[in-house]
């Protein structure tokens, strides 16, 4: 397999972008449970501001409505820093990601109410192949 | 009648009368005979000589023949003109004479010119021939003028005749015009696409087209004597009132002139066979002399306008409704995502201390509870904001073979057996893939859900020249008759969100097809028919729903 990204040794980074405070964290914290490391940013404004300070992810999960800054922007933003990162939708407004229709690598789609296994089962092979 | 009694005096009495001419003057002729009877000859001889000189009558003419007859006629005429007896039968020639005048077209300039030689010549011999000459000139001047005054009535009788022969040609010209306008008139009112109805001053039907024929129900011959709301069933305490005032309105205007014929009235008639039909009327009031039409109700039949209009106003009301319960089925999933990964942490948390199965259960309730909710906000919101199809070219055996690879499991599991009957020749038509897939996944699990173990679910699709059929069919219990079940939110099923059938008939409307249902206990069979050159109209998308956002 061609290497392009450059891997990251260590533990899978987690990018979690998400407005709501309670299930940010439940997310983040399940996550970490399931042997993930984890960022989270409340808000699309947070999640700009550790894209360009924080630690690079290895995967970005993001909502996509959110108040200011949406996950669309959030995500075209992590593609610029990282054009092959990948990307994992978790919306209410699923047809808002065809905003992002003919990005590459294409992002994956996950509507709310998350089924968390399958999330978890989505990331495991996002490890694997990193 | 007792005071005119009518003058029986002859024409040609009449005509004597007035040259003056007398018995003596008969007399005289007779007696002046044998002393011009020589002259005859040379009279006629110079007569035409002198005619030969002028260019425009000599070509009155057609030849010498003709001029030698006429000189031979001419010489006969002057043996008549002295015969001595002036009768009516001498009368009828001289008539005669003047109508084979008229008859060749000789101009009566000539005949006065001719005279007036012949005249000159004969009153040269009289003057001559003795004491008597005078006398003899003054009687040959009246027969003359006799002659004359015979010969111009025939080119009267002539000319009246000929103005009458034109009056009787315009006469019927004008007759043929009317006709033309008539048939025009009758046309135009017959072919009309538009009812119209002509009444008497009472409001009684004098005039009944065959488009009032098309839309009534009714033969003119029904209803022709009859008032118009009794003949077309219009109720007269309803709709009936304003048309009543209208035409009472036009029969005693009222003094400002309020007499209006401008705004349509829409009135609710019955058809022969007692449907109602819904009619729009524009009342003319437009009295004529000799006509007993004196309103004209000209009106268009706009039942299916309004029901049109009855459609779209309810499709913006459920559109304004859809758009209001989709933002709401959107918010709901966060609510739900934040429960859902809370639960999923309770489950985990509980797992950890071996917490008891009834715990754990419990837990599961809720999460799949959650699960369900998410899976109805996705059905709904299917349903209330469709996205507009992506027609394109699809095969329908793909379509089908990929529904039973997807219902498999579930058949396995319930054993029943599922089977496609196709033909094996692709069948292509214009459609959205996806939705298809949707639409036969649905029945194809409904059917399947339907059956106890060991029953058998049949996929068949067939070609029509611009249809496609698709049948699903199963050998399940049935649906009880009048159970709705196309209608949203209905179901049977524990676990339904009862939008699935609503969901299939709509894609399958929405792509210019149909869907029906034949259902017996025992057999229970889906129809879809769907045209192979795909929706004719794009379904337009309801302004607000569609768009996300």
């Amino acid at each position: 397999m061609p290497v392009t990204a450059i891997s990251t040794p260590g533990p899978f980074r987690v990018l979690v972008v998400e407005d709501d405070e309670r299930s940010g964290r439940m997310l983040a914290g399940l996550l970490r449970r399931d042997g993930f490391t984890v960022d989270v940013c409340l808000g699309g404004l947070a999640g700009l501001q550790h894209l360009a300070e924080g630690p690079a992810p290895d995967v970005l999960v993001t909502d996509l409505r959110m108040p200011q800054i949406d996950g669309i922007t959030v995500a075209r933003l992590a593609r610029t820093h990282c054009p092959t990162l990948p990307i994992v939708i978790v919306t209410a407004y699923p047809d808002l990601a065809n905003r992002l229709d003919g990005a590459e690598p294409m992002p994956q789609l996950f509507i709310k109410p998350l089924d968390y296994s399958a999330l978890v089962g989505a990331l495991r092979d996002l490890e694997r192949s990193a | 009648m007792a005071t005119a009694v009518p003058d029986t005096e002859t024409r040609f009495a009449e005509l004597k009368r007035y040259v003056e001419f007398s018995a003596e003057d008969a007399a005289l002729l007779a007696g002046f005979r044998t002393t011009a009877e020589p002259h005859f000859e040379r009279i006629a001889q110079e007569f035409y000589d002198q005619i030969r000189l002028h260019e425009e009558a000599h070509a009155v003419f057609t030849g010498e023949a003709q001029i030698a007859r006429l000189q031979r006629s001419l010489v006969r005429w002057l043996e008549r003109v002295f015969g001595g007896t002036y009768n009516e039968a001498y009368f009828a020639e001289t008539t005669a004479i003047g109508r084979v005048h008229v008859k060749v077209g000789l101009p009566q300039r000539y005949m006065f010119t001719a005279m007036a030689l012949i005249r000159l010549s004969l009153m040269e011999i009289a003057e001559a021939s003795g004491p008597h000459g005078t006398r003899v000139s003054r009687a040959i001047c009246r027969i003359i003028d006799l002659e004359l005054a015979t010969m111009l009535e025939s080119y009267r009788d002539d000319s009246i005749s000929r103005i009458q022969h034109v009056e009787r040609l315009e006469k019927e010209a004008l007759g043929r015009d009317l006709a033309k306008t008539q048939h025009r008139y009758v046309n135009a009112v017959e072919l009309a696409r538009v009812l119209i109805v002509g009444l008497d001053d009472t409001g009684v039907i004098r005039l009944f087209n065959r488009e009032a024929e098309r839309v009534t129900g009714h033969g003119r011959d029904e209803v022709l004597g009859l008032e118009l709301l009794t003949a077309l069933g219009i109720d007269p305490d309803g709709d009936g009132a304003g048309v009543d005032a209208l035409l009472r309105s036009f029969r005693s205007p009222a003094p400002d002139g309020a007499a209006s014929d401008g705004s349509p009235l829409e009135t609710t008639i019955r058809t022969r066979a007692g449907h109602p039909r819904v009619i729009r009327w524009h009342f003319t009031h437009a009295p004529a002399d000799g006509d007993d039409v004196s309103v004209f109700a000209l009106g268009l039949d706009s039942t299916d306008e309004r029901a049109t209009a009855d459609r779209v106003k309810q499709q913006e009301r459920l559109a304004a409704i859809g758009t209001l319960a989709a933002g709401l089925a959107h918010e709901i999933r966060n609510p739900l995502n934040g429960a859902q990964l809370h639960v999923t942490y309770l489950d985990m948390a509980l797992r950890d201390i071996d917490a008891s199965a009834d715990l754990l259960d419990t837990v599961h309730v809720v999460r799949d509870e959650i699960r369900r909710l998410g899976g109805l906000v996705s059905e709904f919101l299917d349903f209330a904001r469709p996205r507009p199809l992506q027609i394109k070219p699809v095969v329908i055996q793909e379509v089908l073979a990929r529904t039973v690879q997807m219902v498999t499991s579930q058949a396995q599991t319930r054993e029943v057996t599922l089977t496609l009957d196709a033909p094996p020749a692709d069948i292509e038509l214009q459609a959205d893939r996806a939705k298809l897939e949707q639409v036969f996944l649905n029945l194809a699990q409904n059917a399947v859900d339907a059956l106890a173990s060991g029953g058998r679910v049949v996929l068949r699709a067939r070609r029509q020249p611009r249809t496609v059929t698709v049948e699903v069919e199963d050998d399940g219990p049935g649906i009880p008759s009048g159970t709705p079940i196309f209608d949203a939110f209905f179901s049977t099923k524990s676990h339904g969100t009862g939008l699935g059938l609503s969901i299939t008939h709509r894609i399958v409307t929405d792509h210019g097809g149909s869907i029906d249902v034949e259902t017996a206990p025992g057999r229970t069979l889906f129809r879809v028919v769907l045209p192979v050159a795909g929706p004719q109209t794009q379904s337009q998308p309801i302004p607000g729903v569609n768009d996300d956002d």
